[in-house]
């Protein structure tokens, strides 16, 4: 079993860091990502929200592993979180649902608000394969590199939203704001024309939805 | 890229995300002073829920009926149940990178 263990601080205010990790998908960082759906959502009593994502990853394979150790190189993910607005927090646990024997991933995040007003994210993570083969080893090793990798890229996905979040709250007035556009807008795109909410997310939405190349 | 798992199901999704993406950011920056009372908070909180429900409750419905539809028919019905049993959310915090194993309790 390994272990991994790390805190990422924000300078942006709790509310807008969680909002750029809920919407992390899609970004250019995640390109592994193959769909994400909702399965549950509920407000407690209290004011929290529960969340529970079911989300289906592409994943490369090693070049030692096995021929057929897995019968595809995808893996479905469940994603379950609780944001709780009032005490500034968000929990979120996710673990992938099948090749559980070959290697087991279960990662907790949290996002709080620290007194400055800036936002600290803890990541943990457990990894553990039942292969055995004498490849329990090398799997678990792999795995963690391979998540180590992964925490940085979706940091980076979390970051580049971030950034358009702020750029469109700066820009209230210009809906859609062409010129800034870090990716180019498709032209093509026949769901989008009839967008009203004059909102952040509709803003940022137009500027993720450009043509994809797959 | 991150449709849903159905292709059918991914209009509703997109027109639900939108619907809740926008909803969302009112929910995260709550309007109601941080001293707030248990009762003023729960007032509020179910004045979100209703507003969310007026908004996007028609379009979450049809694309949860979808997306239940779509899991049970790609036969993942029984992992998801197993993994929401296990109730992460209210486990205690991810054990400390020295602790040994604990068993499921």
């Amino acid at each position: 079993m390994k272990f991994f263990s790390q805190s990422f601080l924000y300078d942006d205010p709790w509310s807008i860091v969680s909002l750029a990790f809920f919407l992390r998908y899609p970004n250019p960082y995640a390109a592994h990502v193959v769909s994400c759906d909702v399965i549950s959502r509920t407000q407690t009593p209290s004011g929290s929200l529960l969340t529970t994502r079911l989300i289906l990853k592409r994943g490369a394979l090693p070049r030692w592993a096995p021929q057929g150790i897995v019968s595809r190189a995808e893996s479905w993910v469940i994603e379950e979180s609780e944001v709780d607005p009032h005490g500034k927090t968000v929990r979120c646990r996710t673990k992938n649902l099948d090749h559980v024997k070959v290697m087991q991933v279960e990662e907790w995040v949290m996002f709080r608000q620290t007194s400055e007003g800036k936002t600290l994210q803890t990541t943990e993570a457990r990894i553990l394969s039942g292969f055995g083969w004498g490849l329990t080893k090398r799997i678990e090793n792999h795995g963690l590199t391979r998540f180590k990798a992964n925490v940085q890229r979706s940091r980076e996905g979390v970051s580049l939203i971030l950034s358009l979040l702020r750029q469109s709250r700066l820009q209230p007035m210009t809906l859609g704001g062409q010129e800034s556009l870090p990716t180019s807008q498709s032209a093509g795109s026949d769901s989008d024309s009839s967008c009203t909410q004059n909102n952040t997310w509709s803003r940022l939405k137009s500027w993720l939805n450009s043509p994809s190349p797959t | 890229m991150a449709h849903s798992l159905s292709p059918e199901c991914t209009p509703l999704k997109l027109e639900y995300d939108s619907c809740f993406n926008a909803w969302f950011e009112g929910y995260l920056e709550p309007a109601v002073a941080a001293s707030a009372s248990p009762k003023e908070r729960a007032n509020y909180s179910k004045q979100k829920a209703d507003e969310f429900q007026q908004k996007c409750g028609k379009v979450w419905e049809s694309y949860r009926f979808c997306v239940k539809k779509a899991v049970k028919e790609k036969g993942l019905d029984d992992l998801l149940q197993q993994a929401r049993d296990e109730n992460p959310l209210t486990e205690p915090p991810p054990p400390p990178p020295s602790s040994s194993e604990n068993p499921p309790s």
